[in-house]
């Protein structure tokens, strides 16, 4: 007759209450749980659409990590063929971009817009980051680019292009002088963060070095890995196979994807005041639950303390009575966190969408386990953390003043 | 008042110069005074006096279910003040049981749970606590009731079971504070009768706290309490 048997039976002698408190640790565990799993389910999705676009890791120059350019490519890595071909010996890489960032101007004869330009090495850019699934109209770079470039949504609709259209792009060269280079639209692209699609513009390597005149110098390397558990052994391997090109920074993703921080630490603050809101909802609800039954036991307690037991044992019933509510509320809030779940993923709503993208994210509340788990322990705390106190009084009652209880 | 020590045989209980006092408000209500009694094993005492006199205090103090203020309280000669609560529920466990008016069992178990209850506190394993406890049902004639939760039971049932319950861990001695008050006239001899036939064969003590002149009857030993001190104790 353990502290278990007795609090499961004490449990079932007040069947209402205790369905009662179960269905605020149910509903607890459910709304945890989910919105766990929801929280996780962003970040991975947001997580993988940044190293889609920005690698496993970033090697550039060193000064580029810290400082702005003030003229173009003034922070570059040169001889990039050969960083290239060095970086690509490191067995966990998988692929080697090379890419220039410059700012400038593209023009189509009546307006000019700031914009983003960006150089790639098209085919590998194309089967690593996959672009394609962006392209709206017209299609992705081919070849080494030629004299095509693919733009953003919101920058072809300031210019009114279409692909097929001319535009002429305009920036200033390594050397500090104007220059301007004639393209063609080839598609269009809608990229999900809207500052990005009012001023992106991609074109080859080849056409941006014209433009530029860098002649084997690019802004940095993105480096893809098998997996991003490659990632501490991966770094440590580049900086070594790197070293004869100079220094060079090799900077993780998450150092650069300040949205990814920004998103992930505006959705830990949410979760977590929800969360806590929800967590003193039900320690508030059981305390008061958990206090009654103490109230109404108080006698018992008294003859059970006469019998000969301790103090602690009687603390433990209490706290027991209190892990089994959690246990019986999380099994029921996993029967009910299972059920929302299903619903919300075929409901078809779509979220609108968060700080700085342009479209709204599909719900979609992924099943992972450590949620489950995640909602079971705090529900579990919760409970015992509301069973406390009440237990403690229980244990510290005088026997005779508990006899004497009416 | 009068403090009596019974030398031989060597007392189970004893009590020395034990002072207690409750404050109701602003007042402070001397319960017992200066008392000092002794218990020998396989003695039937009754505590007798009007409401108010300190028998069931007495018992409290006894039973260690209380501190005195002032005074000792020895339990085999051992001094129970200075134990800590721990040790205290050991000693009740070990060595006590106390039969209630209102008989307090516990309405989650079964009867046999209920008696099986205390041996549970002390470690006995499954098996012989179940067949004790049947044993014990048996013994105060209610055998065939061991599985019948409380709430199923007469009033008389609930006091032997209560009884079971107090003989479980064999105790030296047990404590019943107005145990035939809440039963009838018929229920209550047989429980009286119950407690002589057990005092008899297993020689535990018993401290009856009563107003029942059956009870006085049937004791070897009558405490007159009245204020709080022992007037008079005659065998």
């Amino acid at each position: 007759m353990n502290a278990f048997s007795l609090a499961y039976r004490n449990l079932t002698r007040q069947r209402r209450r205790t369905l009662l408190i179960e269905a605020v640790v149910a509903f607890g565990f459910a709304a945890l749980a989910l919105a766990t799993g929801f929280m996780i389910q962003s970040f991975d999705s947001l997580r993988a659409a940044m190293i889609q676009q920005i690698g496993h890791l970033q090697v550039m120059n060193p000064s580029a990590a810290t400082n702005p350019e003030e003229t173009t490519l003034e922070f570059g890595i040169p001889h990039a063929d050969r960083a290239r071909a060095l970086a690509a010996t490191v067995p966990s890489v998988v692929a080697v971009l090379p890419r220039i960032e410059w700012v400038g101007l593209v023009t189509n004869g009546t307006r000019s817009v700031p914009c983003l330009g960006l150089g790639v090495d098209p085919g590998p850019e194309f089967a690593a980051t996959r672009p394609g699934e962006l392209v709206v109209a017209g299609s992705y770079l081919q070849g080494d680019g030629g004299d095509e470039i693919v733009m953003g949504t919101g920058l072809a609709r300031a210019l009114g292009v279409r692909p097929g259209d001319q535009l002429t792009l305009l920036a200033s060269t390594v050397d500090g002088n104007l220059n301007a280079v004639d393209v063609r639209v080839r598609g269009l692209l809608a990229i999900p963060i809207k500052e990005l699609n009012d001023r992106t513009l991609v074109a080859g390597l080849t056409l941006v070095s014209q433009l530029l005149h860098s002649q084997g110098t690019v802004s940095k390397l993105v480096i893809f890995l098998r997996s991003e558990r490659d990632l501490e052994a991966a770094s440590a391997a580049l900086a070594v196979r790197l070293a004869p090109v100079g220094p060079v920074a090799i900077v993780p993703w998450r150092t650069i994807a300040v949205f990814y921080n920004q998103v992930r630490l505006l959705y830990i603050a949410i979760f977590g005041f929800v969360n806590t809101v929800l967590v003193l909802m039900v320690v508030l609800s059981a305390a008061i639950v958990m206090t009654m039954a103490v109230a109404e036991r108080t006698r018992e307690v008294g003859t059970l303390r006469a019998l000969g037991t301790r103090p602690a044992r009687i603390r433990n019933t209490f706290l027991a009575e209190g892990v089994l509510i959690a246990l019986a509320g999380s099994i029921a809030g996993l029967v009910l966190a299972l059920a929302v779940r299903a619903a919300l993923n075929a409901s078809g709503i779509v979220l609108p969408p968060p700080p700085g993208a342009a479209v709204g994210i599909p719900i979609h509340v992924g099943l992972y386990p450590s949620a489950y788990l995640f909602g079971l322990a705090v529900m579990v705390g919760t409970m015992l953390l509301a069973s406390f106190f009440p237990a403690r009084r229980a244990a510290r009652l005088s026997i005779v003043e508990a006899l004497a209880h009416v | 008042m009068s403090a009596s020590r019974q030398p031989s045989p060597p007392p189970v209980l004893e009590l020395e110069s034990v002072s207690k006092s409750y404050r109701l408000g602003a007042l402070l209500v001397k319960a017992i005074e200066d008392v000092s009694l002794s218990v020998a094993s396989g003695e039937l005492i009754a505590l007798k006096g009007p409401s108010g006199s300190g028998k069931t205090t007495l018992l409290n103090l006894m039973g260690l279910l209380d501190r005195p203020d002032h005074g000792v309280v020895r339990v085999g000669g051992v001094e129970a003040e200075r134990l800590d609560e721990d040790a205290r529920a050991d000693l009740r466990r070990d060595q006590f049981g106390f039969v209630f008016q209102s008989f307090n069992l516990i309405p989650v178990l079964s009867a046999a749970e209920n008696v099986s209850y205390p041996m549970a506190l002390k470690g006995v394993g499954r098996q012989e606590r179940r067949q004790r406890a049947i044993e014990l049902l048996q013994a105060v004639g209610i055998g065939h009731k061991h599985a019948v939760r409380p709430d199923l039971l007469s009033g008389g049932e609930r006091q032997r079971v209560a009884i079971a319950r107090a003989l479980a861990n064999r105790p030296r001695v047990v404590f019943a504070d107005e145990a035939t008050a809440n039963l009838d006239s018929h229920t209550a001899d047989e429980v009286l009768g119950l407690v002589r036939t057990l005092n008899e064969s297993q020689g535990v003590a018993f401290l009856l706290a009563t107003h029942d002149p059956r009870v006085v009857a049937r004791a070897h030993r009558v405490v007159h309490l009245h204020d709080g001190r022992i007037l008079d104790q005659a065998p």
